[in-house]
C-alpha cells in the first residue's frame, strides 16, 4: 500500500486518538454510577478490521490496558467476521478473557460503511453490581462471585437482546445503574463509530488499513528502539503482600533481550482459594503498565506498542489461575506488579523507577446486618513511593488511577460519620527523598443496627520498601473501638455504634537518609509530617517542634 | 449636551486594553502596557490618554476586568494566610481527589496548597450531613488561635468546616470571633464563597479567596483614589468570571469570583458580534501567542461552568491545578498559538506546541533572537501575512529568517519549505479542532451549526482552517478584535448569582423553606443591583437547579422559572426530563431525580452598545495579491489583500484572499464568501 506523508499520518493519527476519547466522553456523560463518572473505571479504544487495537481513550484504569486489546481477540473467535451484521453489539464479562473479575462488563460494536466491516469500537466498565458475594475476596470459586455472560449478543443488528437483559436485571442488585450503564457502554461505542465514518469520509479513505499499518509498525519500532536503550540481561525481584490466610510471594524476571522485554512471574505463590488471583490478561495489564512508565512513557497503547512485550506466569499460580478460581478482588494483589517490575528495574534504570508505595487502593465497604440494608463503598489511598529526585506524594493512589469521594458526599449517601481523616505523621519511609505519608481514617456508623465492615486493605504486615538506601514506609493497620484483632479483609460484623479506624500505609524512601537535606528535615517537622523524635532517629538531626536548629 | 460616558478597562498580561463609550455608541479605545508591578499606574495613565478630549465628570460608570487574580495565583504571589478546619480534617488540601492527574508520568508533581500544614488548625465542631449539630463549636479553641495568628502575621483567614453549606452557623460565629480579635484580617468563609458541597473544592476555592483577597483589596484602594483623583465620580464594577457584574465591594470580598474576568469578557463581546438578536449559537475563538481559548453561546448566553481549575502545575493538564468552585464562563484553553513551537515528535512526524516562544524571544519572524519555527514563521511562509504590515507596520517580519527556519524543519520531515509550512499550520488547526471537540461532546453539543467568531492576534488567522476541521460553515470577524475584552464589558447586563446546596430528592423537598431560601437570594441579587446602578425595570430573575436521578454521579443545570411562588415537584420533574430527554435520549426507568443545588440569577437589562465606525480610510480596499497557500487548492494560489479600515458595509469579496488589519489578518480560502455588515463585521460562508 502507498505509503503515507508524515503531515497526513500525524493529522489522522491525533484524530483517530480523539475519536476513542470522544467514545469515552460520551459514555462517562450517559453513565449512572460515581465509579464511571468520576473516578473513571473504565477503558474504551477503536480497533481495526482484524481486531487489532489502534488508538485507546485516556482514562484512568491501567488494569484495563491491554487487556481490552487481547479480549478483541476473543470476540472475534467467538463471532468471526463473516457472522457480523450492522447493528450488532456483542458483550462479555468472562474474567479470562476481559480483565479478571466479573464487574468489568465488556462491550464491543463492529462499524461497517455499507457491507464493509471497517474497524470496531469496544469498551469496558466496572458494573456497580454483578450479584454474587459483592466485590470481595470471600468466594472460594467464581460461581460465587455472580453471573456469567458469555461472548453473546447484546443487540442483533440492531434488535435489544431483551431475554439477556432480563437475566441481568434479575441477577444483580442495582439492576437500574447496571442496565443504564449498559445502555451508555452501547452509546460510547456508537458515538464513536458515527465519528470515525465521517472522518473516513472526510479525509477520503475506504478503511482503516493504510492508517493501521502506519500507527502500529511505527509504535512497535518506537518501543522497540526504547527497549534497546535499557542493557541486556535478567533482573529478578520478590516482594511479599499480606494475603488473606497466607502472605503471597511475587516472583518477578524481567529479561531484556536486545528490543524485546520478556516478563516472567515463576516462583510466585500458587492460587488460593480466595478470590484474589489474577487472571493473566490482569497480569499482563499491571506489568505493560509499569514498563511504560519506566522505559517508553510518550508511545501510545496500540497493537504495535505491546508487540515487543511478553508476559508469562505459571498456569494454577496466583497470576495465571484455572478456571474456576475466585478472581473478584484482584486487584489487591494485581496493584502490586508494578512494584515488583520497578524493583527489579531498579538494578539497572534506578533514575527511572520509584521506591514501593502502599500498593492497592483499599476499598472499604460497610453495610447493614438488620433490616436496613444500606450499603456504602469508600475507597483511601496511602504514600506514593519516594523518587530519585523528590519526595513520594502522601496520600496519592498509585498504580490505580481511581479518584476518592468528599467525605461529604459519602456522609450524605450513607450512616457514616467520618470522625478523623488526616496524614499519619512519620508514617513516610525515611531517605534522602522521604515516601509519601499515609493517612488516619477514623469512621463511625451511626445506626441503630449491627453493620458489616471490609476493607481491601494490604501492607499490614509487608510495609512499602524504600530503595538504594531509602526506608520502608509505616505499614498500615486496622482497628475497631472494640479491641478485637480483626482480619480487615473479611466481613467483619460489628455491634451497633462501632468505630474502626483504617491507618493507610506511607511510601519507602529513596537513597539513604543521612543523604537527605537537613533544611528538608526541618521543614518536615515544622509541618507536622515528621516528629522531632524520628528526625532524631531516622535522621540523626536534632530538630524542635517548629523546625528550628537542624543544622 | 453631552450623553454620559462608560468607561470599560481590561487589564491583560501584557496590555491594558480601554474602551469609551458615549450614550451606547463607542467614541475611542486605547491602548498601554500593562504596569508592574502596580498595574493601578498603568490603569490611571490609560484613562487620562482615553478621555484627554472629553469631560471626566460626564463618567457615569467604569467597568473593570483584570487578570490580577489569576496571575496572584500562577505566580503564587498571594499573602499569608491560615485555613481554620474542622478538627481531624485540616489535610483536605493536600489529599485532594488522591488521584494522579497524569498515569504515565511517575515524576508528576501534585499542586501545593496555597497555606503550609503549619497554619491549618482544626477546630472542634461538627454538623452532620443532614444539618444537625453534632458537637457544638468550641469558640475557646478559637481564641486560643489568636495567638499564633498574630506571631504568623497572619494576613488573612479561611474558615471551612464540614457541611457548612448545609448550617453556616459555625463558620459564622468563628469568623465573628476573629473579626473582633483580628479586626485588620480580613476572614473569609466557605458557606459565603461557595455553599456548596464537597469538601476539597469548596475549601480549595476558600483558601484562594483568602490568599489573594488582601492584594487585590489594596489594587482596588489605589484604583479608587486614582479615579478619584482624575476628577472620575462614577461606580466601579467589576467584571465576574461569568461575564455578570459586581460591585467593588462584593468583588474585594470575593475576589476569586474574578477569576476569569478578562476571557469571559472576550467570550461576551464573541456573542455580541456573532449574533446580536441571540438567534445563533456562537463558537468563541480566541487564539494569541501562547494559548488559544474558545467558550461557546447560545441564545446568546455564554455557557456557565459550576467549576474552573486556577494554576494548573502542567499548564494545560486536567486536574494538576487548583479546583475553584465558582460558576466561570466554561472556557476552553489549550497550548497553541502563534509562538507554539513546530518538532518532530516521537514518530518522525510533525508537532506543534504546547512550548512556545511567546513574545520573548519570539517567533523566528520577529527577529529577536527566536531560531526555532513556529506558527507564526509558517503563517509568513504561506502568505498570509505581511511582513511589511505587521501591528500595522510598526513590526517588520523577518521573511527569509522565518523562511530558513521553516526550511531546516523540513529537511528532517523530507517537505519543501512551502509543505512543512502548511503542515505546521494545519496540525495545529488539528490540534485546536480536536480540543473543541472534546470540549463540545463532553457538554453534549454538536458545533457544526455553529458560528465561529474570531479574535486575538492569530485567531483570524487560523479560523478559516479550524472551521474546516471541525465542519463549521459560518464565520465571522468582528472589528476591533485588539479590544475585544474591554469592548465585552460594556455588552454585559449586571447580573448576580447565588447559589445553596441543599440536597434532596424533590420528593422530599420542603417546598416552604425553599421558597424562603429563594426569595432571600433573590432579596439579595436585588440590592446587588441596585447597588451598581440598575433601576427596578427591566430586572429578570432566573431560579435554576442542579439535578440528577438518584445513583447518578454528575447532575445537570436545568433552568427552571422566574418565580418563587411556582416551585413544586412537578415542575422540577418535568424541567429535568425535558433537559435530560434533550441531551441523552431516553431516561432510566424506576428512579427518582434528586436536586443538589439551588441557583438564583438577578440581572438588569444589557446595554445595547454601537460599534461605531470601522472605516478611516476611503482608498481602494484591494492593495493587491500575493500567492497564498490553501489546503483547497493543494497548494499555492494567487490570493487578494484587502485593506480592512476601506471596507464599506455591503462590500462582498471572495476568497482566497486576506484582510489586513493593525493586530491581525483576516485569512479566508477558496470557497468562502465575505460579505461587511453594518458592524464592521467580515461575515464568512463557506460553500458547500
Amino acid at each position: 500500500m502507498a505509503e503515507m506523508d508524515p503531515v497526513t499520518l500525524e493529522i489522522l493519527w491525533t484524530r483517530l486518538i480523539t475519536v476513542a476519547n470522544e467514545q469515552a466522553a460520551a459514555l462517562q456523560r450517559t453513565s449512572f454510577t460515581p465509579i464511571v463518572r468520576e473516578s473513571g473505571d473504565l477503558s474504551a479504544a477503536v480497533f481495526d478490521a482484524q481486531g487489532r487495537m489502534l488508538a485507546q481513550a485516556v482514562t484512568g484504569t491501567p488494569g484495563h490496558i491491554n487487556s481490552l486489546a487481547t479480549s478483541m481477540h476473543h470476540f472475534l473467535a467467538a463471532y468471526p467476521e463473516e457472522t457480523l451484521r450492522p447493528g450488532d453489539v456483542l458483550i462479555t464479562n468472562d474474567p479470562w478473557q476481559t480483565s479478571g473479575q466479573l464487574n468489568d462488563l465488556s462491550v464491543v460494536t463492529p462499524v461497517f460503511t455499507g457491507p464493509q466491516l471497517i474497524g470496531f469500537f469496544g469498551n469496558c466498565c466496572h458494573a456497580v453490581d454483578i450479584g454474587g458475594r459483592g466485590l470481595s475476596a470471600d468466594a472460594n470459586e467464581v460461581f460465587e462471585e455472580g453471573l456469567s455472560i458469555p461472548i453473546t449478543k447484546l443487540y442483533d443488528q440492531g434488535e435489544a437482546n431483551e431475554e439477556l437483559l432480563k437475566i441481568i436485571k434479575a441477577n444483580v442488585r442495582a439492576p437500574r445503574e447496571v442496565v443504564g450503564d449498559l445502555h451508555a457502554q452501547v452509546a460510547g461505542n456508537q458515538v464513536g463509530a458515527t465519528r470515525l465514518v465521517e472522518y473516513l469520509e472526510e479525509f477520503e479513505l475506504d478503511d482503516l488499513a493504510g492508517l493501521s499499518h502506519e500507527i502500529r509498525s511505527r509504535s512497535e519500532a518506537a518501543t522497540r528502539e526504547a527497549i534497546r536503550q535499557v542493557p541486556n540481561g535478567t533482573y529478578r525481584k520478590v516482594i511479599h503482600t499480606d494475603g488473606i490466610d497466607e502472605p503471597v510471594e511475587i516472583a518477578c524476571a524481567v529479561t531484556i533481550a536486545d528490543d524485546e522485554i520478556l516478563v516472567d512471574y515463576s516462583g510466585s505463590s500458587p492460587q488460593v482459594s480466595r478470590g484474589m488471583n489474577v487472571v493473566l490478561n490482569y497480569t499482563a495489564a499491571y506489568t505493560s503498565y509499569a514498563l511504560k512508565c519506566a522505559i517508553s512513557p510518550e508511545v501510545p497503547h496500540n497493537d504495535g506498542s505491546f508487540k515487543p512485550v511478553t508476559v508469562t506466569a505459571p498456569e494454577g499460580s496466583i497470576l495465571n489461575p484455572r478456571f474456576p478460581a475466585a478472581v473478584a478482588a484482584r486487584h489487591i494483589v494485581g496493584h502490586f506488579l508494578p512494584h515488583a517490575v520497578l524493583g527489579a528495574l531498579a538494578e539497572v534504570i534506578p533514575d527511572r523507577v520509584i521506591a514501593e508505595g502502599a500498593g492497592n487502593v483499599w476499598l472499604t465497604t460497610t453495610r447493614g446486618a438488620g433490616p436496613d440494608r444500606f450499603v456504602t463503598v469508600f475507597f483511601a489511598s496511602g504514600g506514593m513511593g519516594a523518587r530519585p529526585n523528590q519526595d513520594g506524594p502522601s496520600t496519592t493512589s498509585f498504580p490505580s488511577g481511581i479518584a476518592t469521594a468528599p467525605v461529604e458526599i459519602t456522609e450524605t449517601t450513607s450512616p457514616l460519620v467520618f470522625r478523623h481523616k488526616e496524614l499519619r505523621p512519620d508514617s513516610g519511609g525515611p531517605g534522602k527523598y522521604r515516601g509519601g505519608l499515609g493517612q488516619r481514617i477514623e469512621v463511625e456508623v451511626r445506626t441503630g443496627e449491627p453493620f458489616v465492615v471490609s476493607s481491601l486493605s494490604d501492607r499490614l504486615r509487608f510495609p512499602a520498601e524504600g530503595y538504594l538506601g531509602g526506608r520502608p514506609g509505616a505499614p498500615g493497620g486496622f482497628e475497631t473501638s472494640i479491641g478485637e484483632s480483626r482480619n480487615p479483609k473479611l466481613s467483619n460484623r460489628l455491634p451497633e455504634g462501632t468505630t474502626f479506624v483504617l491507618e493507610l500505609p506511607g511510601g519507602g524512601g529513596f537513597f539513604d537518609p543521612a543523604e537527605r537535606d537537613p533544611a528538608a528535615v526541618a521543614e518536615d517537622v515544622a509541618e507536622g509530617l515528621v516528629t522531632p523524635a524520628r528526625a532524631a532517629s531516622d535522621y540523626g538531626l536534632e530538630v524542635s517542634p517548629d523546625g528550628a536548629g537542624a543544622d | 449636551m453631552t450623553e454620559s460616558l462608560r468607561v470599560a478597562v481590561d487589564i491583560g498580561g501584557t496590555f491594558t486594553d480601554l474602551v469609551l463609550h458615549e450614550g451606547d455608541r463607542l467614541v475611542a479605545t486605547a491602548k498601554t502596557l500593562t504596569t508592574y508591578p502596580d498595574p493601578a499606574a498603568g490603569v490611571a495613565q490609560g484613562i487620562g490618554d482615553l478621555l484627554a478630549e472629553w469631560p471626566h465628570e460626564n463618567v457615569t460608570e467604569v467597568v473593570h476586568g483584570t487578570t490580577l487574580v489569576s496571575n496572584a495565583l500562577i505566580e503564587r504571589r498571594g499573602s499569608v494566610i491560615a485555613l481554620i478546619t474542622t478538627k481531624g480534617f485540616r489535610d483536605v488540601l493536600t489529599s485532594g481527589k488522591e488521584q494522579r492527574y497524569d498515569m504515565y508520568d511517575l515524576f508528576i508533581q501534585m499542586p501545593e496548597p496555597l497555606v503550609p500544614r503549619r497554619r491549618r488548625y482544626g477546630i472542634d465542631e461538627r454538623v452532620l450531613a443532614d444539618g444537625t449539630v453534632d458537637r457544638p463549636i468550641n469558640l475557646d479553641e478559637v481564641a486560643a488561635l489568636i495567638p499564633s495568628l498574630r506571631e504568623n502575621e497572619v494576613e488573612a483567614i479561611a474558615v471551612s468546616f464540614l457541611h457548612s453549606y448545609r448550617d453556616p452557623e459555625h463558620e459564622r460565629a468563628a469568623a465573628e470571633l476573629l473579626r473582633r480579635e483580628l479586626p485588620e484580617v480580613p476572614v473569609t468563609i466557605s458557606s459565603d464563597v461557595s455553599p456548596e458541597v464537597g469538601e476539597y473544592h469548596r475549601t480549595s476555592t476558600t483558601v484562594a479567596n483568602a490568599y489573594v483577597l488582601p492584594t487585590f483589596d489594596r489594587y482596588l484602594h489605589r484604583l479608587e483614589k486614582d479615579l478619584e483623583a482624575s476628577g472620575i465620580d462614577a461606580p466601579l464594577h467589576i467584571m465576574l468570571s461569568t461575564g455578570g457584574l459586581a460591585t467593588a465591594d462584593t468583588a474585594r470580598k470575593f475576589p476569586i469570583r474574578l477569576l476569569e474576568s478578562g476571557p469571559a469578557a472576550g467570550v461576551l463581546a464573541a456573542a455580541f458580534f456573532g449574533s446580536q438578536d441571540g438567534g445563533r449559537s456562537v463558537f468563541a475563538f480566541d487564539m494569541g501567542g501562547t494559548t488559544a481559548k474558545a467558550g461557546l453561546v447560545e441564545k446568546g448566553a455564554p455557557l456557565i461552568a459550576r467549576e474552573h481549575e486556577a494554576a494548573r502545575v502542567y499548564r494545560f493538564t486536567k486536574g494538576s491545578g487548583m479546583p475553584i468552585r465558582v460558576p466561570v464562563v466554561d472556557l476552553l484553553e489549550i497550548g497553541a498559538g502563534g509562538g507554539s513551537i513546530a518538532r518532530i515528535g516521537t514518530f518522525g512526524l510533525p508537532k506543534v506546541g504546547p512550548d512556545s516562544a511567546a513574545s520573548d524571544p519570539g517567533p523566528v519572524c520577529y527577529g529577536l533572537g527566536g531560531d526555532q519555527p513556529t506558527v507564526t514563521d509558517a503563517d509568513l511562509v504561506l502568505g498570509y501575512l505581511n511582513p511589511e504590515f505587521f501591528l500595522g507596520g510598526k513590526m517588520k517580519l523577518d521573511s527569509d529568517g522565518a523562511q530558513a527556519a521553516v526550511a531546516s524543519l523540513g529537511r528532517s520531515l523530507d517537505l519543501s519549505p512551502i509543505d512543512t509550512a502548511a503542515a505546521i499550520h494545519r496540525v495545529v488547526n488539528e490540534n485546536m479542532a480536536n480540543a473543541a471537540r472534546m470540549h463540545a461532546i463532553e457538554r453534549g453539543k454538536d458545533l457544526r451549526p455553529f458560528t465561529l467568531v474570531a479574535t486575538g492576534g492569530a485567531g483570524p488567522v487560523h479560523a478559516w482552517g479550524v472551521a474546516r476541521a471541525l465542519g463549521i460553515a459560518r464565520l465571522v470577524f468582528p472589528p476591533h478584535a485588539g479590544v475585544g475584552s474591554a469592548f465585552g464589558m460594556l455588552t454585559a447586563p449586571p447580573s448576580f448569582e447565588f447559589a445553596r446546596s441543599l440536597p434532596s430528592k424533590v420528593s422530599g423537598v420542603d417546598w416552604g423553606g425553599l421558597r424562603d431560601a429563594v426569595d432571600i437570594m433573590i432579596q439579595n441579587g436585588r440590592s446587588e443591583l441596585e447597588a451598581a446602578g440598575a433601576g427596578a425595570t427591566g430586572m429578570s430573575i432566573l431560579i435554576a437547579a442542579d439535578i440528577r436521578y438518584e445513583g447518578q454521579g454528575d447532575s445537570i443545570t436545568v433552568e427552571l422559572t422566574p418565580d418563587p411562588d411556582e416551585l413544586d415537584g412537578d415542575l422540577v420533574n418535568d424541567r429535568f426530563l425535558g433537559e435530560y430527554l434533550r441531551l441523552f435520549g431516553s431516561r432510566p426507568p424506576d428512579v427518582e431525580a434528586e436536586v443538589l443545588t439551588w441557583r438564583v440569577r438577578v440581572s438588569g437589562p444589557a446595554p445595547r452598545p454601537e460599534v461605531g465606525d470601522v472605516v478611516t480610510s476611503m482608498d481602494n480596499p484591494h492593495k493587491g495579491t500575493r500567492p497564498m497557500w490553501f489546503a483547497e487548492a493543494k497548494g499555492l494560489v494567487t490570493g487578494d489583500v484587502y485593506d480592512r479600515y476601506s471596507l464599506v458595509p455591503g462590500t462582498i469579496l471572495k476568497g482566497p484572499c486576506v484582510v489586513e488589519e493593525r493586530e491581525s489578518t483576516v485569512v479566508v480560502g477558496p470557497g468562502g464568501s465575505i460579505e461587511v455588515d453594518d458592524l464592521g463585521n467580515l461575515e464568512v460562508t463557506i460553500d458547500g
